[in-house]
């Protein structure tokens, strides 16, 4: 039995351009008829309510300006300090890179590599390779990495951790300002934006529409 | 002719739904024609991978909030704080929002995901127990949730760089954040391991197929 796709939340009018015939819902398994989306709708499976796929308007655009944005940014709360804490004169100063290499020296070398690699470097990697696959799409080149990007890009997601690390610091900015005066450096402010533009490129990655383009560059 | 996969299922037509491209194929073939990713109709000994490395989790969980997972040096006197004990010392010092926010990330939440992942795991063998949209759901809530744990490791990590202040002040890490640490990345991978489509698969039926034959 073939169920048809709802179809809610039309926002816009333009191409569409899901081709696949049949589609299986990655949670239920339910075999569908994959809908043409236009622009801006989005694809629900009948049965257990998963959103399936979202057609955003110019996504390419957009996660080129989201990424290359956030990309400076991160280079930027590197750079400065996060926190300074000032207790009656003694005063101490973090940053990015040393909120994880401090519990390096302390002798946790596992748990400081997985704060840096949570929080710098599979964002940073992750919005790098991105860039990298719509570039290749954007030029139009069919590439032999193409798929084992999209593999890579796919799996790492769920470990990069950017905005829980920002949840972190603003817990302990509340534990600290009890006992010492806290000032917020560059660095905080930036990854905060950072944060920002990491959540929308997320918000705009879409795996139908992603392989999608890789298959138009098979075509081409 | 009713299969042990759920009615309309793409695996019951013998499509395989890749996992990491989404492209359905023959299940005979090995790897997916597009992506490369090795196929199977269902994710291979997902309950009992899920039910290993939570047990795992679960045996983490207990240094994780008996041992330190950090040790305050103050004017000499040497302080060990405990994930429970870091909340109850937030609570009474007036700041009882944050202290909520830290018991919900770092003690409700891997509780939640405990509870709910092996009531998956076994709401398999008793289906009336709840509706499978519920249990998608409750399925989805672990996968989202579980990342939202490891707050309570960056607020360690933050405070070890930041107060360094020989004896007048200092913070170390303790062994129970390791612990901790391990419990959320291996309760992503049970999350992981976990596959919500046989949810919908008549497993009781199977079961009672292989009993009645001599």
């Amino acid at each position: 039995m073939v169920a048809i796709l709802c179809v809610v939340m039309t926002w816009g009018q333009g191409k569409a351009v899901l081709i696949m015939k049949q589609i299986a819902c990655e949670h239920c398994d339910l075999l569908l008829q994959a809908p043409k989306l236009k622009q801006g709708e989005c694809a629900i499976c009948p049965r257990c309510h998963h959103k399936l796929s979202r057609l955003r308007p110019s996504a390419i655009n957009w996660l080129f300006s989201y990424i290359i944005t956030g990309l400076i940014l991160l280079v930027l709360s590197n750079l400065f300090s996060l926190m300074t804490f000032n207790l009656a004169g003694n005063i101490s100063e973090v940053t990015l890179w040393q909120s994880a290499s401090k519990l390096y020296f302390e002798q946790y070398k596992v748990l400081s590599l997985l704060v840096y690699v949570f929080t710098v470097v599979f964002p940073g990697v992750i919005l790098l390779m991105i860039l990298l696959f719509i570039t290749t799409i954007k030029l139009g080149k069919q590439q032999w990495y193409l798929a084992s990007l999209l593999r890579l890009i796919f799996a790492l997601i769920p470990w990069a951790m950017a905005e829980v690390f920002l949840v972190g610091a603003l817990v302990s900015l509340v534990k600290l300002v009890t006992i010492a005066k806290i000032e917020l450096g560059y660095s905080f402010w930036a990854y905060c934006l950072f944060c920002i533009c990491y959540v929308k490129v997320l918000s705009l990655v879409d795996k139908y529409q992603f392989w999608y383009w890789v298959e138009r560059c098979h075509d081409d | 002719m009713m299969t042990k996969y759920s009615e309309g299922s793409a695996a019951s037509q013998g499509l395989a739904n890749c996992p990491s491209c989404n492209l359905l194929s023959d299940a005979c073939l090995e790897h997916c024609p597009r992506c490369q990713a090795p196929l199977s109709l269902r994710k291979p000994y997902s309950l009992q991978v899920t039910l290993s490395l939570l047990i795992t989790a679960l045996l983490l969980y207990i240094p994780a909030n008996f041992l330190p997972i950090m040790v305050t040096e103050k004017l000499g006197q040497i302080e060990y704080n405990t994930i429970l004990g870091g909340i109850i010392v937030l609570w009474k010092e007036g700041s009882q929002p944050i202290a909520i926010v830290v018991f919900i990330a770092s003690v409700l939440v891997p509780i939640i995901k405990f509870i709910i992942l092996f009531s998956l795991c076994f709401s398999i063998y008793f289906p009336q127990m709840l509706s499978e949209n519920r249990r998608v759901k409750l399925y989805r809530l672990t996968e989202f949730i579980g990342r939202w744990s490891m707050v309570d490791i960056f607020v360690v990590a933050i405070l070890v760089a930041l107060i360094q202040l020989d004896h007048l002040l200092n913070v170390q890490p303790g062994l129970g954040a390791v612990a901790f640490a391990a419990v959320v990345i291996v309760t992503i991978f049970a999350a992981n391991a976990f596959d919500p489509r046989i949810l919908w698969d008549n497993f009781n039926q199977q079961k009672a197929k292989r009993q009645n034959k001599p």
